[in-house]
């Protein structure tokens, strides 16, 4: 062993911190290269930085600007179609992006009824590839998801795929077949390409020379990339990935961070602290299917009681905002702050009289009511239906706290502030996979609290939500709320194709939710990311973090550094 | 002959006790709530996706057709395709089992030689300090909780110090070197491996100092120690040559089965200093619904656990002229 040490000692001088090489940290092994089976975070980290769309969002803004595509799509409304010109763009393999691939792509999805993008692509009735740059989209009927998903979609390579795809389909059972095909060397158009994939331990990626981007001024942005490889490293601990990043072992911590590291992290001169939003939506959900939660006045007062403030200042430690609406704050063009705020800036005492309020007018009693006959506050106790029945003990269902503490504790106390109302709701944590299949799948429930964690910048998901079609086992609307004139406004707003319109439409739909609630909004925690400051610099913060293409397009080695 | 009908007789037991394993699990597995497919929520699946992905995984089939397939799959040796990878379920085991079993072997077998070594000092120095001090100090290390321990190791010498990677089982650094040969690399692995494997002796090698202490504090009462020690032999010769192997036989037992749980047992090892073997895949695979990757990893803990215990009864005769079934 002593013979051993000095030469372990030079194995571990052999690693090069060069200023050419970008170290990040992710927590888990991606799941797949397979860009079809591909819906884990970690995989979609490193295949956004191979595959492109042929459009993008503008970090700022958030508008979409052409990528793949040289200008913004030209719309002919009488035969709905839409023309997008192709960049002069090559794949990492050095051949040409044609129009080809395009078609290509929308074939496969539609052929294979390729799960999640499916949706995005099934009312494309039909795609025209005039020339090799040129792509004509036709729709069945108007749909503003095609605008927002559907030309925002990665575009995968003709050549690479043809051969996979055939034999896919002459096997018994082609989907799986397509979705467990290994690829190990994707090619795509964005700024890195696959180097090596050393699984449990390492990605190895490096710079696309063949990057349509390169050198180019692309919305006032200079394109590199600059930085000639990328190493992802997979930390299976928050605790020693914090330490990596202390140590200076990688750059950039490319997951969420616990508030607990802040304080440590702030203290090194070298590490500079993210804060980003979240394009996320933490809810509590009601089974508007029986009751007790059937009733609105009900949800409506449990909104009332809800101290969502104490949710984010305690719970979340101050990471994160109150969610006013289903709509995430930080998607500035949907979002509409007019709707029903239950409670907002009341303190206890008030949240308490407004909700005793409410359900007193709807006809509930109590064998002894939240406020007494001097109107001073006191525990209430046995609360009872309009009927006169007394209220059925009831469960808030919650992921485990091993899954996510602070879902976990909001159920716990929102338990609490229900209670205060003489009202038997227990809190329930439980293992995700069985939380779901008794929400979605067998709507088997009362209450739940859960969250998305990505949703996409497109509010489509409100029509998934709340569209009475899609209340049925595995649907997404899981409380099962239906209401025509909400359905009519959803259906509406999918087939606005002018954005301002169907800015409108959105918004109307987010008041009427926030009426009825269905769902209510409780938070949306912050994203909290930490990079090495003396390593590299040109970080673009965006909704949804700083791990977005234009920072890997416009990073450089810090000047000030090696 | 005895022994060829005892080993007979242990595997036909051994057939049996695998095919009620491999029922149970399946049993299990199908009974827990959750399914792989209620997990993926993403808002824009509908429905109707969802049930052709679930009919192209075959989960759709009855229990039944489903158990016979997953019976027809085991004994071809198929063990299907994982529905969180997309890939092999043996691909994925035969990359992750040999990073568990270079770990966890080489750690049992340092702790047991070093715990049977310092068992035996231990018990030759009955009451003396070498003895408490051992004894109390193996008790202590034995009780330590293994992440906690692992994380202090991490931060001191890995951190603080500097002398061991953090974690992982290679460094990017090395291996994407073009000038990294096959002894750097080889280097490189063992320099990673270092800390786990510390942390784990720590941890480990107290349980067979006891077992071995106690044993032969039994062994030294025996008459045939006595007799050694009448016809004038030297005491080192005592210890080592007769009183020692017969000790040793109670620690054989403890490392077959260490041996055989160490590929389950090293979730939370290989979750902490992030190595990439069976353990942490198991218990991913559980939490993520992952059936086929899931039991495959079960039975294969089965299996080996089954086969040692028949390795450990065999080993035993061979050990001890005395032991015949």
């Amino acid at each position: 062993m002593a013979m051993l040490l000095p030469l372990l000692f030079f194995a571990s001088c052999g690693s090069r911190t060069a200023a050419d090489t970008l170290r990040i940290g992710i927590a888990e092994e991606p799941r797949t290269l397979n860009i079809w089976l591909a819906s884990d975070a970690n995989s979609r980290k490193i295949l956004s930085q191979i595959y492109q769309a042929l459009y993008t969002r503008d970090p700022e803004t958030l508008e979409m600007i052409p990528w793949l595509a040289e200008k913004s799509p030209k719309y002919e409304p009488d035969n709905l179609a839409y023309t997008v010109k192709l960049r002069p763009a090559k794949w990492s393999d050095g051949t040409e992006v044609t129009s080809e691939d395009v078609a290509f792509t929308a074939y496969v999805i539609k052929k294979f009824n390729v799960p999640r993008l499916i949706s995005t692509w099934r009312f494309v009735k039909k795609i025209e590839t005039p020339d090799l740059y040129t792509v004509k989209f036709y729709l069945k009927k108007p749909n503003a998801v095609f605008l927002t998903r559907t030309l925002t979609a990665p575009i995968v390579q003709k050549r690479q795929w043809e051969g996979i795809v055939k034999r896919a389909l002459e096997r018994k059972k082609p989907l799986a077949t397509l979705l467990n095909e290994k690829i190990e060397r994707p090619i795509g158009t964005g700024p890195y390409v696959l180097e090596e994939w050393r699984q449990g331990a390492y990605l190895h990626l490096r710079k696309n020379r063949f990057f349509f981007g390169k050198g180019r001024i692309v919305n006032g942005r200079v394109l590199g990339p600059f930085v000639e490889h990328i190493i992802l490293k997979i930390f299976g601990t928050s605790d020693v990935a914090v330490l990596a990043l202390k140590k200076g072992s990688i750059d950039f911590l490319w997951w969420g961070i616990q508030p607990g590291y802040i304080d440590d992290l702030l203290k090194d001169k070298n590490i500079r602290v993210f804060f980003s939003k979240k394009s996320a939506l933490y809810f509590m959900g009601f089974n508007l299917r029986k009751p007790p939660f059937k009733d609105r006045a009900l949800r409506r007062a449990v909104a009332m009681l809800i101290d969502r403030q104490f949710i984010v200042t305690r719970i979340l430690q101050g990471y994160g905002s109150r969610m006013l609406s289903v709509v995430p704050e930080g998607n500035r063009f949907y979002y509409n702050s007019q709707v029903p705020r239950y409670g907002f800036g009341m303190t206890r005492d008030e949240r308490i009289r407004a909700a005793y309020a409410i359900l007193s007018r709807a006809g509930y009693t109590w064998d002894v009511p939240p406020i007494d006959a001097k109107g001073g506050l006191v525990a209430a106790k046995g609360m009872r239906l309009p009927d006169g029945r007394p209220m059925e003990d009831f469960t808030i269902l919650t992921p485990p706290s091993d899954y996510d503490p602070h879902r976990a504790i909001a159920g716990i106390m929102i338990q609490e502030w229900l209670r205060d109302m003489g009202m038997p709701a227990f809190a329930k944590p439980m293992p995700f996979g069985a939380l779901l299949q008794k929400v979605k799948a067998k709507h088997d429930f009362d209450a739940f609290v859960l969250g998305y964690g990505k949703l996409s910048l497109d509010p489509d998901y409100l029509r998934s939500f709340f569209h009475s079609s899609g209340d049925k086992p595995r649907g997404w609307n899981m409380s099962g709320y239906r209401n025509p004139v909400y359905d009519k406004l959803a259906d509406a707003s999918r087939a606005a194709m002018d954005p301002e319109i169907r800015r409108k439409l959105i918004k109307q739909m987010q008041e009427i939710v926030l009426k009825d609630v269905p769902y209510f909004p409780l938070y949306n925690p912050t994203l909290i990311e930490a990079v090495r400051k003396d390593r590299f610099e040109g970080w673009v913060e965006m909704l949804e973090g700083i791990g977005n293409i234009w920072s890997f397009c416009e990073l450089k080695a810090f000047a000030g550094g090696e | 002959m005895e022994m060829k009908k005892f080993i007979l007789k242990r595997g036909i037991e051994i057939v049996i006790i695998f095919f009620v394993i491999l029922t149970t699990l399946f049993l299990l597995f199908h009974m827990a709530p959750g399914d792989p497919i209620s997990r993926m929520i993403d808002p824009t699946m509908n429905p109707e996706d969802a049930q052709q992905l679930i009919s192209e995984l075959g989960l759709d089939q009855p229990v039944w057709t489903q158990y016979l397939y997953y019976l027809k799959n085991f004994f071809t040796g198929h063990f299907g395709v994982s529905f969180h990878y997309g890939r092999p379920v043996l691909e994925i085991i035969g990359k992750r089992l040999p990073n568990t079993i270079i770990l966890f072997t080489s750690s049992i077998i340092l702790s047991a030689l070093v715990g049977i070594f310092m068992g035996k000092i231990a018990a030759w120095h009955k009451g003396k300090k070498t003895d408490t001090f051992m004894t109390v100090g193996a008790l202590v290390l034995h009780t330590l909780f293994l992440p906690w321990l692992a994380l202090i190791f991490i931060w001191v010498f890995a951190y603080k110090v500097g002398w061991f990677p953090l974690t992982g089982i290679i460094s990017a650094e090395v291996w994407t070197n073009p000038n990294a040969g096959f002894l750097l690399k080889t280097l490189d692995v063992l320099h990673h491996m270092a800390l786990p494997l510390f942390t784990l002796f720590v941890i480990h090698f107290g349980s067979y100092l006891l077992i071995m202490r106690s044993s032969m504090l039994e062994t030294l009462r025996e008459d045939y120690i006595l007799t050694a020690r009448a016809k004038g032999l030297e005491e080192k010769t005592v210890r080592n040559h007769h009183a020692a192997p017969n000790a040793a036989l109670p620690v054989i037992t403890s490392i077959g089965l260490s041996l055989a749980f160490s590929i389950s047992g090293g979730a939370i090892t290989e979750t902490v200093f992030t190595w990439p073997g069976i353990g942490r895949e198991l218990v991913f695979s559980v939490s993520n619904s992952d059936y086929p990757l899931a039991q495959a990893s079960f039975l294969l803990i089965a299996l080996i656990v089954l086969l040692s215990n028949l390795v450990v009864d065999v080993l035993y005769a061979y050990v001890d002229p005395r032991i015949r079934y």
